[in-house]
């Protein structure tokens, strides 16, 4: 019998920036490469959820105005989604989502939305956009591996001192710009602000959520080796970028 | 320096000399570099425009307000060079003279460019029009500069977000500019695009809509990113009737009564005929107009639309709008062609998923056999962040394979892209990726046999570079020259 998993794509209407179609298809390939049998189904606002039927909650950015919508729909489920981030349900949330998984998040304003309270963080609206290349070491890989993305954020984010980064920034901004520390992670949950999109050029962090899913699921999550010359040379590819004067000098705080 | 301003303003004679100097340094190193990066084979668009507004930060003012007619600003996602290019034909057969930033160089320097291209060193302008392209982000300081007549705003998407930061950055952007125009001034905007009919900035001024009224069109393939779906005023998602791609259609809210407006000018039919060439007919407020446009596509009908209502705010003569419009030909880069050792070369520049589908679509619609060539840079003029490749449907070319001779992957972003066509479907072993553009485009000529059809999808600056390698081969004119 084939291996199954089920992945929720939360709001992929409202919550689709910075092209998470990209994180989605390199999920489902990686899966389907290897016969594994996986269903992506999207949930809508105002949908039922029953999180027992999910092995990967993926959650992407949104624009500010959808977002709001969100959180106040979001807020609905809190508990059963604690409940189940508790046991080991993998979540992958990117951007915005990182964010609403947060404590809160103070707007410009001075107004306080609060978040889902999952992860201990919490984010307040910067003057300035975090925006260019960035590469992080990651310590979920022994040795660390290299994670490369694309961030774009007014969001400072700064993690409780019990909360492990998802990594130290080599290049780029990171949660806030300051303290070298760029998202999150929690039991399986991995909260980040990089996009790119961030999984095709990663193909490691791909595979990782791959093997929680299957492990959440109680199936046998070893994972047969691909090819991944093509994704290995844009990871390469990709850090050269970001570490070269011509793209530091760009990248700024818009 | 600031001490240094107040000193000089003290003494009124020598100021005015000064900033007599300071214009005319500014003219005179604008076209110099004008004419030293042309002499290296570049457009200069960008540079001299750089040096001259820092030398004379007030300089497009200066010289803008010397056009005998005015100023016209285009702006918008996707549709700019083409709608501006076909306002400028009109504005050329109607016999007036037009200054025209016509490379795509749309920021506040490419403006700059252009105007100092076009001024005496003594820094006299004697055009009767201006017709500027404006890049969304830079359009509040170009409609402040320049003090447009005439506004056009053809539509909203998802457009290198690292520029502007999120879409409702973007509609923030031109609000804004649509707000600081003089009073007087008249104002085009899509109709069918629910996030410009919202923004206000009407204080005495015209606004004429323009949309499309026919049935939709037959498709199969579904456009993915409809970027805004809420309603501007109350945040609820909006019901659409009709939907023409992305966004674009005939909407209203079910909870507010904001609706789509009447348009002032309305797309009512459309026959495509046989050669590919669409038969349109068109209502203005008081008549009909019918037009056999060359150029295909629900895109440029949108086009056309805009530039045919702008014409009608200018009272410009209805036959001579009909006539230019029907001898369209696509803009620079816009599904241009070339023939190259008996191969047909096609560029078509691809800058966000909404357009970049369009152009895919309409290659694949061909249904013939062609090597393409996708290249991807990421400068500041491209957008320097390249997530929007994963919301364009390449998808469609895996269905398609067996329609391509080869597929090359070029450009600073090459592996990015190669990594899109992997999981898009394509064959890894049938991806070729080279970075360098220029080699890439003899690649991928090599692999076409004579005869053969080769598409080029860069991105801006990819496309500058590749121009400049046909330039060297002896193929087209350069880019500059294009007028």
């Amino acid at each position: 019998m084939s291996r199954q998993i089920n992945i929720y794509h939360l709001y992929p209407s409202q919550l689709n920036l910075y092209g998470d179609r990209g994180n989605m298809l390199a999920i489902s390939r990686r899966a389907r490469w290897r016969n594994i049998e996986l269903q992506i189904i999207p949930i809508e606002p105002g949908d039922q959820i029953n999180f027992d039927r999910c092995d990967l909650l993926f959650m992407g950015g949104g624009q500010d105005s959808d977002q709001l919508l969100v959180a106040a729909d979001l807020k609905k489920r809190q508990a059963e989604m604690r409940q189940a981030v508790e046991i080991g349900m993998p979540v992958f949330a990117v951007c915005g989502s990182f964010q609403l998984l947060g404590n809160h998040y103070t707007a410009v304003s001075g107004e306080k939305i609060s978040g889902l309270e999952i992860l201990d963080l919490y984010t307040e609206a910067g003057d300035k956009r975090l925006i260019g290349n960035a590469v992080i070491s990651c310590p979920l890989w022994q040795p660390a591996q290299t994670l490369v993305g694309f961030e774009n954020h007014a969001g400072k984010t700064y993690l409780g001192p019990g909360l492990k980064p998802l990594g130290t920034v080599l290049y780029g901004f990171g949660n806030n710009g300051q303290d070298k520390k760029e998202g999150a992670v929690y039991k399986n949950v991995i909260g980040t602000y990089l996009h790119g999109s961030l999984l095709p050029k990663n193909p490691w962090l791909t595979d990782y959520l791959l093997t929680k899913a299957l492990e959440y699921r109680g199936q046998d999550s070893t994972l047969e080796k691909l090819d991944d010359s093509t994704e290995t040379e844009a990871h390469r590819a990709a850090v050269y970028l970001a570490r070269s004067w011509r793209h530091r000098m760009r990248s700024s705080r818009a | 320096m600031n001490a240094m301003q107040k000193d000089t303003a003290k003494t009124g004679g020598f100021t005015n000399r000064l900033f007599q100097i300071k214009k005319t340094g500014a003219i005179v190193i604008g076209k110099a570099l004008i004419a030293f990066t042309r002499l290296l084979g570049r457009g200069g668009t960008t540079l001299p425009g750089r040096m001259a507004i820092r030398i004379k930060p007030d300089l497009s003012e200066l010289l803008a307000g010397q056009l005998l007619k005015g100023v016209l600003v285009v702006t918008g996602t996707n549709g700019k060079t083409t709608t501006s290019a076909l306002i400028k034909n009109i504005l050329k057969a109607a016999g007036y003279s037009c200054i025209h930033n016509q490379s795509g160089s749309n920021m506040s320097w490419g403006v700059a460019s252009a105007l100092v291209d076009a001024a005496s060193v003594g820094g006299t302008i004697t055009a009767d029009w201006a017709l500027m392209e404006a890049d969304e982000g830079a359009f509040p300081k170009i409609v402040q500069d320049i003090r447009p007549l005439g506004i056009v705003v053809t539509n909203i998407f998802r457009d290198q977000l690292d520029r502007y930061g999120e879409i409702d950055r973007i509609q923030d952007a031109i609000g804004r500019g649509l707000q600081v125009q003089a009073a007087g001034g008249f104002q085009v905007v899509n109709a069918d695009d629910p996030s410009l009919v919202s923004l206000d900035g009407l204080q005495g001024k015209q606004r004429l809509t323009y949309g499309l009224e026919i049935e939709l069109i037959e498709d199969s393939f579904q456009n993915t990113g409809r970027d805004l779906k809420t309603c501007p005023l109350c945040k609820k998602e909006l019901t659409y009737e009709r939907v023409y791609f992305a966004h674009l259609g005939h909407y209203h809210c079910p909870t507010c009564d904001f609706r789509r407006p009447r348009p002032d000018v309305r797309l009512t039919g459309l026959t495509i005929k046989a050669d590919g060439s669409s038969l349109l007919t068109i209502k203005t407020v008081d008549k009909q107009i019918n037009i056999n446009s060359p150029l295909p596509g629900i895109y440029n009908y949108y086009n056309l639309l805009a530039a045919l209502t702008c014409a009608v705010a200018l009272n410009i003569p209805e036959a001579t709008v009909v006539k230019t419009l029907e001898i369209a030909n696509p803009s620079f880069g816009r599904m241009e062609s070339f023939t190259v050792k008996e191969k047909e070369l096609v560029i078509a520049l691809i800058k966000n998923p909404v357009g970049a589908n369009e152009v895919l679509r309409t290659i694949l619609n061909r249904a013939e056999k062609a090597t393409l060539l996708v290249a991807i840079n990421d400068k500041i003029a491209d957008g320097t962040d390249v997530s929007w490749l994963w919301d364009v449907d390449f998808e469609q070319l895996a269905t398609r394979s067996e329609q391509l001779t080869a597929t090359f992957a070029a450009g600073l972003r090459a592996w990015d892209m190669a990594v899109r066509f992997k999981y898009a479907g394509l064959d890894q072993q049938q991806i070729l990726v080279e970075e360098n553009s220029g080699t890439a485009l003899h690649r991928a000529l090599q692999a076409t046999p004579p005869g053969g059809k080769l598409y080029i999808l860069p991105t801006y600056t990819a496309m500058l570079e590749i121009r400049r390698h046909l330039n060297r081969m002896g193929y087209g004119r350069p880019y500059w020259e294009d007028r």
